[in-house]
């Protein structure tokens, strides 16, 4: 039998509806399963990629610094980096704060906010340093491959990721090329 | 008690474990413990990394956009947030009583929701958990794990979720992130085709959702964990009907405390303010909501399922009320305060939501084509539902343009905060503490965290390549050696120069 | 038939007959043969500026929407260098603007999005620009979202020529165009724009638009869920073709 494909999914400033939408191919689960194995991912307890895996899948923007680091992680160790949904390609809903400073975005949150006490901006060094501004997969890290839409459908990732691990063209025919 | 270890007196000279990102959660947080050198525990908390400031961007937008805009908050529960939404625009154009059909639709898309979100919780994220073991082997406690060696539940739970995805694409046009909601109604009526496609298969979720209650009660009441594992007691709050009943979509604000005394009762929502206050504290992005009368000390509380099942006084289909029955029969009609009775809970509401669809599809109203209404225009609104998390809060003024210039949401998992922190605190004080740490004792914390079934979509939070490790730091707070966890879940002790 | 329509020119080794004075862009449409475009309306005078329709005339580019049909003329459009060019543009478009495609009310209905769709624009090669831009809501029935303009110059020439009212214009340069009001205070609320003018009609995106109007089309009935924008465009031009000259 030939080796299975190895996946690894992760979301960085996303919603996790791509994820979501990944499980939406229902009993074809079942069937990929059958394909490829799943490495590190929100649906197990694998938290960092071992070794190399072959196809990587991204859903959310850039937006803070750990961000970053996990998405250098997913690009070090994905032979096929895809970035999933409009957030990963775009910056998406999230990248919307992008037309604000970060400084007044916390303040509505933290300061302004209806019934908020203690009033501050949350500070502990646990907390990841905030970039910016919210930035697309591709203007960090080279992206291989793009599946849009908010999230892309059952139908579209079904496509592409069996496109992918047959070693076939992952371009989306036009009934399943959407943004929205 | 565990609310000592919500700060260490001296966290420097302690060690630093954090547990990130947890996994077989939606969303991203991390937990951190400080230990010292006995391995007590001196300080538990879970940190919400995610910051996303939809509070500010969406001033400046018109105010139709925002049930559309804000769902996408969330992609596992969005049909919550554009109900909430929803339900505040209402709110704004003056639709103070929605047409039947609308009301109905809109009540149908929420129960499809509950009973995919609750399904996708119990099959695929926590029953591994629940079969084999808090500290079974992590490469097998997985969905994949359980499709293995539990093919028909697993099964079962695709299927169930399935179902509720194609109710909310029969009324929203889409699985995830559709549209239903408008100012004053809903956009789409449900064709006859569609209600008798989604009436075939109902009978059959129906018994699935009572056969997985009865899974899930055997699990527990075989579990050496279930009557000790988390338990502390609270406050809880939801929403309920006039007659007391259990709605999802609609009623006033219950509080009950921790021995079921009324906090308060029956209150207008759209108060909520009056009620409600959050904290911010500085090592979480997720504020900490409480009840104003008790104070940020004692007014916290927990929502969602087990608060719903404590809260309310029944529940209006036959089968989970009996359900209902047995599992308040279970706290000897008292309180349920377990943290694992969630899981119970969450899968009485599964039933519910199942047996709710069945009796929407069979309402003839339901297939009606009057959806929208308009009222006298107002300058603020507010909408509150209970998600399958919990209490949900959206609350927004709009200027005479119709632009959004004020935003308040309360997300259900952050009036969940700290009750989730009491847990991990709770757990780690009866399971770690003292105890020579391992894997599946890290697990304990995160099943802990699981059981709440938090939304904490957004921002990721992993260190690098090192996901998951245990430092200990001397007292000029210097790394001197370190605990990782590898990819495989095994921990090796890793040397590293001062 | 006048004898005009025997006159033809060649289309990607096809033959398209054209009548006297008819542009390359209308006759290839009145074939039924696509051509993408953004700026041009047929109901309107062609601008040329958004350059989607750009073919290749005797071996050099050309504005289709402009470009006069000629006997015998050796066209090219369907090639994979020109829909790499339309994709590029269309690209750039994208992120030139804050186009937030999950969230609008145009969805569905957006050209720019559907030619996108049409142009199969699956990647992303160029930065987001995020610019910074203002919403005219002050208008009781229309709003203005700058976000999404594209400044096909739709508006500006049917306020002029239609309307007869010259509500919007360009101010700007480069990059930096925006689309400004005709009013006192800059606002829409003070214009003489009205919620018949045709010229709020006709935005293909979502920049101008009717107040109370969105999400009314549920998700699968939108145009664009309906028909491509290919086949949606070449029937629009057919039956005014038909309904023009018969």
């Amino acid at each position: 039998m030939a080796s299975k494909r190895k996946i690894a999914t992760c979301s960085l400033a996303g919603c996790f509806g791509c994820h979501m939408s990944l499980l939406d191919i229902d009993e074809r689960l079942l069937e990929l399963l059958e394909l490829a194995d799943f490495d590190r991912s929100p649906i197990n307890d694998i938290k960092a990629i071992h070794g190399v895996v072959d196809i990587g899948l991204i859903e959310g923007g850039v937006c803070n610094v750990e961000n970053v680091h996990l998405l250098h992680h997913f690009r070090d160790h994905c032979r096929i980096l895809v970035a999933v949904g409009e957030c990963a390609m775009t910056g998406g809903i999230p990248s919307m704060r992008n037309h604000h400073s970060l400084k007044s975005c916390l303040e509505e949150s933290y300061i302004r906010g209806v019934g908020v006490e203690n009033a501050h901006i949350p500070d502990d060094p646990e907390l990841p340093l905030l970039l910016n501004k919210v930035y697309p997969l591709h203007e960090v890290v080279r992206v291989d491959y793009y599946v849009p839409g908010c999230p892309p459908s059952a139908d579209a990732l079904w496509h592409v990721l069996s496109a992918l691990v047959t070693g076939r063209d992952p371009h989306l025919p036009p009934a399943l090329l959407k943004y929205d | 008690m565990t609310h000592l270890l919500e700060t260490a007196a001296h966290p420097r000279t302690l060690r630093r474990i954090a547990i990130e990102p947890i996994t077989r959660v939606e969303g991203h947080g991390k937990v951190t413990l400080l230990l010292d050198e006995q391995n007590r525990v001196h300080q538990a908390r879970l940190h919400i990394v995610e910051f996303r400031g939809f509070e500010k961007f969406i001033q400046g937008r018109p105010f139709w956009e925002v049930p559309v805009l804000v769902q996408r908050l969330c992609g596992i529960c969005p049909v919550s947030h554009h109900l909430a939404a929803g339900k505040a625009v209402d709110m704004l154009v003056g639709a103070r009583q929605l047409t039947p059909t609308a009301e109905k639709l809109r009540r149908l898309m929420h129960k499809g929701q509950l009973l995919q979100s609750h399904a996708l919780h119990f099959f695929h994220l926590a029953s591994p958990d629940l079969l084999f073991g808090f500290d079974s082997e992590p490469e097998r406690r997985n969905v994949i794990g359980v499709i293995g060696e539990h093919p028909d539940l697993a099964v079962r739970g695709v299927k169930l979720r399935k179902y509720g995805q194609e109710v909310i694409r029969a009324v929203a046009g889409k699985r995830i992130h559709g549209s239903a909601c408008i100012p004053g109604g809903m956009n789409k009526a449900l064709t006859i085709e569609e209600r008798d496609t989604l009436r075939r298969d109902i009978t059959q979720c129906i018994r699935w959702s009572q056969e997985a209650v009865r899974t899930c009660r055997d699990v527990l009441e075989a579990s050496v964990h279930a009557p000790i594992f988390g338990v502390f007691p609270s406050n809880f709050l939801s929403l309920v009907r006039n007659d007391g009943a259990l709605d999802f979509y609609d009623g006033g604000l219950r509080a009950l405390d921790a021995q079921g005394a009324t906090i308060f009762d029956h209150v207008d929502y759209t108060r909520y303010n009056r009620y409600i206050h959050e904290e911010v504290k500085s090592w979480s992005y997720m504020k900490f909501p409480f009840i104003i009368n008790l104070g940020d000390e004692d007014g916290w509380y927990r929502v969602g399922p087990l608060a719903r099942m404590n809260t309310c006084d029944f529940l209006d289909t036959v089968f989970a009320e009996h359900e209902r029955q047995l599992f308040r029969q279970a706290a000897n009609g008292g309180m349920q305060h377990a943290t694992l009775a969630y899981h119970w809970a969450r899968l009485i509401e599964m039933l519910h939501a199942a047996e709710g669809i069945e009796r929407l599809l069979d309402d003839p109203d339901i297939i009606g084509t009057d959806l929208v209404v308009k009222g006298e225009r107002a300058l603020e609104g507010v909408g509150v539902i209970e998600a399958p998390r919990g209490t949900l809060f959206h609350h927004y003024k709009v200027d005479e343009n119709d632009v959004v210039v004020r935003a308040n949401l309360i997300v259900s998992t952050t009036n969940n905060n700290q009750a989730m922190n009491e847990a991990v605190r709770t757990v780690a004080a009866s399971y770690l503490d003292g105890q020579k740490l391992t894997e599946g004792l890290l697990n304990h914390i995160e099943v802990a965290v699981r059981a709440f079934d938090p939304c904490l979509s957004c921002a990721t939070h992993a260190l690098g390549r090192m996901p998951l490790q245990v430092e200990l730091v001397n007292c000029e707070g210097q790394v001197i050696d370190r605990l990782v966890k590898g990819a495989d879940g095994a921990c090796t002790p890793e040397a590293r120069a001062p | 038939m006048s004898p005009d329509s025997k006159k033809t020119f060649r289309l990607d080794g096809r033959e398209i007959p054209f009548r006297e004075g008819q542009t390359v862009f209308d006759a290839a449409m009145a074939a039924g043969v696509y051509i993408p475009h953004l700026c041009h309306n047929p109901d309107f005078e062609p601008h040329s500026s958004c350059r989607l329709c750009t073919v290749i005339v005797n071996g050099r580019p050309f504005a289709s929407c402009t470009q006069p049909a000629v006997a015998g003329q050796d066209v090219r459009s369907d090639t994979p260098e020109l829909n790499e060019m339309r994709r590029d543009l269309t690209d750039m478009l994208l992120v030139e603007g804050n186009h937030y495609c999950p969230a609008c009310e145009k969805s569905g209905s957006c050209r720019l999005q559907a030619t996108a769709y049409a142009l199969g624009l699956q990647d992303s090669h160029f930065p987001q620009l995020f610019p910074h831009r203002d919403v005219d809501a002050s208008h009781p029935d229309i709003i203005l979202d700058r976000d999404r303009c594209i400044l096909c110059g739709l508006c500006v020439r049917i306020s002029r020529s239609v309307d007869k009212k010259n509500v919007f214009t360009m101010t700007g340069r480069g990059i930096a165009t925006t689309i400004v009001v005709d009013s006192p205070s800059g606002l829409l609320a003070d214009s003489k724009v009205s919620r018949d003018d045709e010229a709020v009609q006709h935005c293909p995106v979502g920049a101008l638009m009717m107040k109370g109007e969105a999400f009314k089309v549920p998700i699968g009935q939108r145009p664009y869920d309906r028909a491509p924008i290919n086949e949606d465009s070449v029937a629009r031009f057919r039956a005014r073709e038909a309904a023009l000259h018969g």
